[in-house]
């Protein structure tokens, strides 16, 4: 966490916002990725599923 | 923050991973789902062979959908989908990584875990689903979409829960997280009222049968290359990240 260093000694609110528990910020990251994947794999919108029709045939999602 | 340096580099991951991906899939993949795509518009009514349930022919979606025109903008779009679609990947591959070496140190994040965690995600999201639902060509009647989606995930998670149990468990115990990998299996996944191709001309059913079986080896090379790429890349990222134990 080198990065933190230059805003830390500055106030109390960038403090706590860099303190962000460490497990917390890997389970946004995970649940953020799930809602890529859920967007490009699984929407059945017509337009969102056309755009992405060969990549979704390509790689195994159910498609249609 | 660890949060934006996932991200920055889940982005670039998936950026080379998925362009990688597009060029096996346009050299082998594309030109498959082209040729099925050819023989869509050639069905012998539906009425006449009384399906039940989902049809393929309403592959050709609603009228009046937007659709990439042909050409450079399908092209462009499929770049996109699959960029997009790494991205995801990396950003629930890295965290699931991250945690994992940070009870290993620095020694366990070597390229050859790069290969390990490659190989795990092909099973997870390639092969696992596909042993229940094969990649299919663009024509095939298939069970209802949700119904395989639920299956999809379902297999997606008994296998990834499977895995996970079996490398990480301590006890004896996780040997038993294999019966995980064989559940979705059992239950099955949902079938077709019909067969792949009916509706077709008989020369056609044979023709598109013939594509749907060179789909299948096209989708797993392409799928093998992505995953190489997104386990090794990811073996990169997690070094530059840095550890996650302070």
């Amino acid at each position: 966490m080198n990065n933190n260093a230059t805003v830390v000694n500055n106030s109390r609110v960038s403090t706590a916002s860099g303190a962000i528990a460490k497990p917390l910020q890997l389970v946004a990251a995970f649940f953020l990725g799930a809602v890529i994947l859920y967007g490009a794999g699984f929407v059945e919108t017509s337009a969102v599923h056309n755009a992405a029709h060969d990549m979704r045939h390509s790689q195994g999602f159910p498609c249609h | 923050m660890l949060f934006r340096r996932i991200v920055l580099y889940a982005l670039l991951v998936g950026a080379s991973a998925g362009l990688l991906l597009t060029v096996v899939q346009l050299w082998q993949v594309i030109p498959i789902i082209h040729s099925a795509e050819r023989f869509e518009g050639e069905k012998v009514p539906a009425g006449v062979h009384g399906h039940v349930g989902h049809q393929h022919a309403e592959h050709e979606h609603s009228a009046g959908a937007w659709e990439p025109a042909a050409g450079a903008e399908r092209t462009g779009f499929t770049v996109m989908s699959n960029v997009l679609m790494a991205v995801g990947f990396a950003l629930v591959l890295l965290p699931v990584m991250l945690v994992s070496s940070k009870t290993g140190g620095e020694s366990k994040v070597n390229w050859s875990k790069g290969l390990f965690w490659g190989a795990a995600g092909y099973a997870v999201f390639y092969l696992a689903p596909s042993l229940g639902l094969p990649p299919e060509v663009p024509g095939a009647v298939a069970a209802p979409l949700e119904a395989r989606q639920l299956w999809w995930l379902f297999a997606v998670t008994c296998t990834a829960a499977g895995l996970a149990g079996v490398a990480f468990g301590k006890t004896p115990w996780r040997w038993a997280a294999l019966g995980l990998l064989v559940l979705p299996h059992i239950v099955g996944a949902p079938r077709p009222l019909t067969a792949a191709f009916s509706g077709h001309p008989a020369a056609v059913t044979a023709e598109l049968a013939r594509l749907a079986e060179q789909f299948i080896g096209a989708t797993a090379v392409a799928n093998g290359v992505l995953w190489l790429t997104l386990g090794l890349a990811s073996i990169w990222a997690v070094r530059r990240i840095g550890s996650v134990s302070t």
